[in-house]
């Protein structure tokens, strides 16, 4: 049952708007629940053909020769249709935007880069008739060496996935190879901790799953102009990015969209749309795309992976003095969103805490798998995780209650964020409150009476130097350090000599495959 | 070439036009054939069904216990009389599978599946064929390792003996997603007690090989014995001997062969 706190933050709300803080109906649950919504595949047109493509059986491999001659007399087949057949056979989604450079193929030309890329489309009277026409294309693959591991993957002689970035790195600003923040002096506040915890989690990435796979029926109408029915989540980025690839006007295309059965990011791609189109170009007849379940799982994208390394620095009172955050998303083998989703990223460190000295650096990286996307706060969700999975691991190490270490360190209203704004509206501590109250978590007196209002601001407004380059790491001589999960476990004494300077972002720990959620057990899967 | 599908009345029929052509599938509850079809599988080209009343018969006479290969594990949930079938029957699938999918696709449903023919196999359960020659029965060991070859016969039903007693017959699946799921290892056992000790103990396992398989030397260790602590130790200890596992998204070989004495322990215990 939604419910309201309309005690809290009274002042700064606004009752008498329309639809803000009230329960409205959603306009298409009705047609949902009974059955009456329409999606794209109910329509089914007079004469529409069926378009099923080839897809790499391979990672990696170069692709030497396309042979189409016998499925092109294959029954039913009405066009083949092949890498040359597209007029703009390179994009992008976000170029559209002037984000990132064209990557992608709509079907591959000289290589294939994950499994499931594909390579060449048929469109014959039948599903059946285009699967028999499928199998009868010859393709002759030289495989190429494939990398799957994202710091693998930045090692130097690693198989260039993406010739577009030969460095396996997406480039930000023409220029940069990652998303840097900086703010404070991570070193000095790491040497200045009572403790110090390192973390690695590893991320899997996470299929969608919608219940309507990605697809939909381009059909030419009267003018010269096509009218698609498509699942898209994305309407007008859809509408563009086929206007671009096929290089016609974009009022070419009347776009009808909608009813998505099930999108939360995976259908945000642009995915069947262009080759639909395409298919109605050259036969002149409706064509519907639609991908299968397995198709939906290797050329639909999933959430991309994400590895992250947390490094902290604490307090014995609980404060967090420093905070540095290595990560990498795993792209696979083109952008998408996934550059986007770094961004997102790096504007969400160091989490909802005020921390004086943060150091982050996140990579969007290029690796053999299916492509990641978007999928439901992609860039923040898998972090976050990391985040709070960390906040109860120093919370047990300080030994204080894990939502008291929450408020402890929560931003407060007046507080410098590590993006040099100010935090304003902050109510992290009144939602901790809250939720402790819900799960009858017990909070101590002082606790429950403190507010993101009070306390925010002076020292906590401060932006603190930066160094240029990282200060050498001095460790205290009552300084813990612990870790979970790095060999060898290094003893709870203070060490006698100065520790040695952190892992530079270039020489990445060496890692193979992926380590599960609790990385506490260092339990490693290949 | 456009799929046919083929109805017939009787499982004679059915069963020669299965194997006369080698691009014919049976289609049961159509669970695995459908999806297949869906996917572009161009390896059939006809789908062969036999309408014959009997495919779905239960008959549950006497201690003997016979079971149509076209029964729906729904339709086994309903049956009092099977109960001892019904953990097997639910640990499959979700609803919409247990309502299609049938006791005769479970016999060739590969890895992760075929949860059902464990049972069954722990039950010593005995399958009964149709060929284009005539019908026959086959030990379901002896069906299991001709199954490959078995694609042009028509399976007719499946029977096994009931246990004597609630407690002979323990069955588990260890899946990653509950309730449904393909399964990491999946363990059934037969354990008929006379005058205090096991006398014939079956212990069968899935993926955990290619195919369905026994634990023999788990069986061997309880042979003759009490169901003691000692027992259930020296049969977990040999749990993994002869298994040969591969890995899935669901688990590796590893993996599988190092949890497999810790379930056969719990099974054999009696422990959630
Ligand atoms: C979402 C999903 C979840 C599933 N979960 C499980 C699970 O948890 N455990 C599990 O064991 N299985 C599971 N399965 C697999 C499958 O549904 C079951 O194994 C089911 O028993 C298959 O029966 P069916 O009648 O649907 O087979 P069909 O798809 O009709 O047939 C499968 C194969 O068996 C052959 N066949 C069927 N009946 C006969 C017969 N009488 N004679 C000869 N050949 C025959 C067919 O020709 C075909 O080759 C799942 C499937 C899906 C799609």
């Amino acid at each position: 049952m939604l419910e309201l706190r309309k005690d809290i933050f009274a002042d700064e709300r606004d009752d008498n708007l329309n639809e803000i803080g009230k329960g409205t109906q959603r306009q298409d649950m009705l047609g949902h629940v009974t059955g009456a919504s329409t999606y794209f595949d109910d329509h089914k047109l007079q004469g529409m053909l069926h378009l099923k493509v080839l897809r790499s059986p391979h990672a990696h491999a170069r692709l030497r020769r396309i042979d189409t001659t016998e499925a092109e007399r294959a029954p039913g087949v009405r066009r083949i249709i092949r890498g040359a057949d597209v007029p703009v056979n390179l994009n992008t989604l976000l170029s559209l935007i002037n984000f990132g450079k064209d990557d992608e193929p709509s079907l591959a030309v000289d290589k294939v880069r994950y499994k499931g890329e594909p390579i060449v489309a048929i469109v014959a009277d039948s599903p059946r008739e285009a699967f028999e026409a499928l199998a009868k294309v010859r393709v002759d693959y030289e495989p190429l060496p494939a990398v799957f591991d994202v710091e693998e993957a930045l090692k130097p002689g690693a198989p260039v996935v993406n010739e577009t970035y030969p460095k396996n790195t997406f480039v930000y600003h023409d220029l940069y190879d990652h998303q840097k923040l900086r703010f404070g002096d991570v070193e000095r506040g790491f040497a200045e901790a009572d403790h110090v915890l390192e973390q690695r989690y590893q991320m899997s990435p996470i299929e969608h799953a919608p219940t309507e796979t990605n697809g939909s029926i381009a059909a030419p109408d009267t003018n010269g102009r096509y009218v698609v029915y498509t699942s898209t989540q994305a309407l007008f980025f859809s509408l563009d990015t086929c206007a671009k690839i096929l290089d016609v006007p974009s009022n070419t295309f009347h776009f009808i969209g909608g009813t998505v059965g099930g999108g939360f990011g995976g259908k945000v791609d642009t995915l069947t749309e262009p080759l639909a189109i395409l298919g109605a170009m050259l036969t002149g007849r409706p064509v519907r795309y639609q991908l299968g379940r397995e198709e939906e799982m290797q050329f639909g994208s999933p959430r991309g992976a994400e590895r992250i390394y947390i490094k902290d620095g604490v307090m014995r009172d609980g404060r967090i003095v420093a905070r540095k955050i290595r990560a990498y998303f795993d792209s696979g083998a083109y952008t998408r969103l996934s550059s986007y989703a770094v961004v997102k990223c790096a504007a969400h460190l160091p989490g909802p805490y005020t921390i004086p000295n943060v150091y982050g650096d996140i990579y969007c990286v290029f690796t053999n798998r299916t492509p990641a996307t978007a999928m439901r706060g992609f860039g923040v969700t898998a972090m976050d995780f990391a985040l709070e999975c960390q906040m109860d691991k120093l919370a047990h190490l300080v030994g204080i209650d894990p939502m008291e270490f929450r408020i402890l360190n929560a931003y407060r209203d007046g507080d410098m964020k590590a993006h040099r704004r100010e935090a304003k509206n902050t109510a992290l501590i009144e939602c901790v409150q809250v939720a402790a109250e819900k799960a009858k978590w017990p909070l101590r007196e002082d606790v429950k009476r403190m507010s993101s209002r009070t306390d925010g601001g002076g020292s906590r407004a401060t932006i603190s130097p930066t160094p240029r380059e990282p200060a050498p790491q001095r460790a205290a001589a009552s300084q813990q350090r612990t870790t979970y999960d790095r060999a060898p476990p290094v003893a709870t004494q203070p060490p006698p000599s100065p520790t040695p300077p952190p892992p530079r972002p270039s020489t990445p720990a060496p890692s193979h495959g992926a380590t599960r959620f609790s990385s506490v057990f260092g339990t490693r899967r290949r | 070439m456009p799929v046919t599908v083929k109805t017939f009345g009787s499982t004679g029929e059915a069963a020669s036009a299965l194997s006369s052509d080698r691009s014919a599938r049976y289609l049961g509850g159509g669970t695995l054939v459908m999806r297949a079809l869906n996917e572009g599988d161009i390896s059939i080209s006809t789908v062969v069904r036999a309408t014959d009343q009997a495919l779905s018969r239960i008959d549950v006479t006497s201690s003997r216990i016979t079971i149509g290969a076209g029964v729906t594990f729904a339709k086994i949930l309903a049956e009092r009389e099977l109960a001892f079938l019904h953990a097997p029957a639910r640990s499959i699938g979700g609803p919409a599978v247990r309502n299609m999918g049938t006791v005769g696709g479970n016999l060739f449903a590969p890895n992760p599946y075929g949860d059902f023919t464990v049972a069954l196999l722990a039950l010593d359960a005995t399958v009964s064929v149709q060929g284009g020659l005539g019908a026959r029965d086959l030990p379901i060991e002896e069906f299991l390792q001709s199954r490959e070859r078995q694609s042009g016969a028509l399976v007719l039903a499946v029977s096994c003996q009931r246990p004597a007693t609630a407690d002979a017959f323990r069955y588990r699946k260890i899946a990653r997603i509950k309730p449904k799921g393909g399964s990491v290892i999946t363990l059934a056992a037969h354990l008929p007690v006379s005058s205090g000790r096991i006398s014939g103990a079956r212990i069968a396992l899935g993926s955990m090989a290619a195919m369905q398989i026994r634990a023999r030397a788990a069986e061997r260790a309880l042979e003759g014995r009490a169901l003691d602590d000692a027992a259930i130790n020296a049969a977990a200890a040999v749990a993994a001997e002869g298994v040969s596992p591969t890995d899935n998204a669901l688990g590796s070989a590893w993996y599988r062969r190092e949890i497999v004495g810790v379930h056969l322990r719990r099974l054999l215990s009696g422990l959630e």
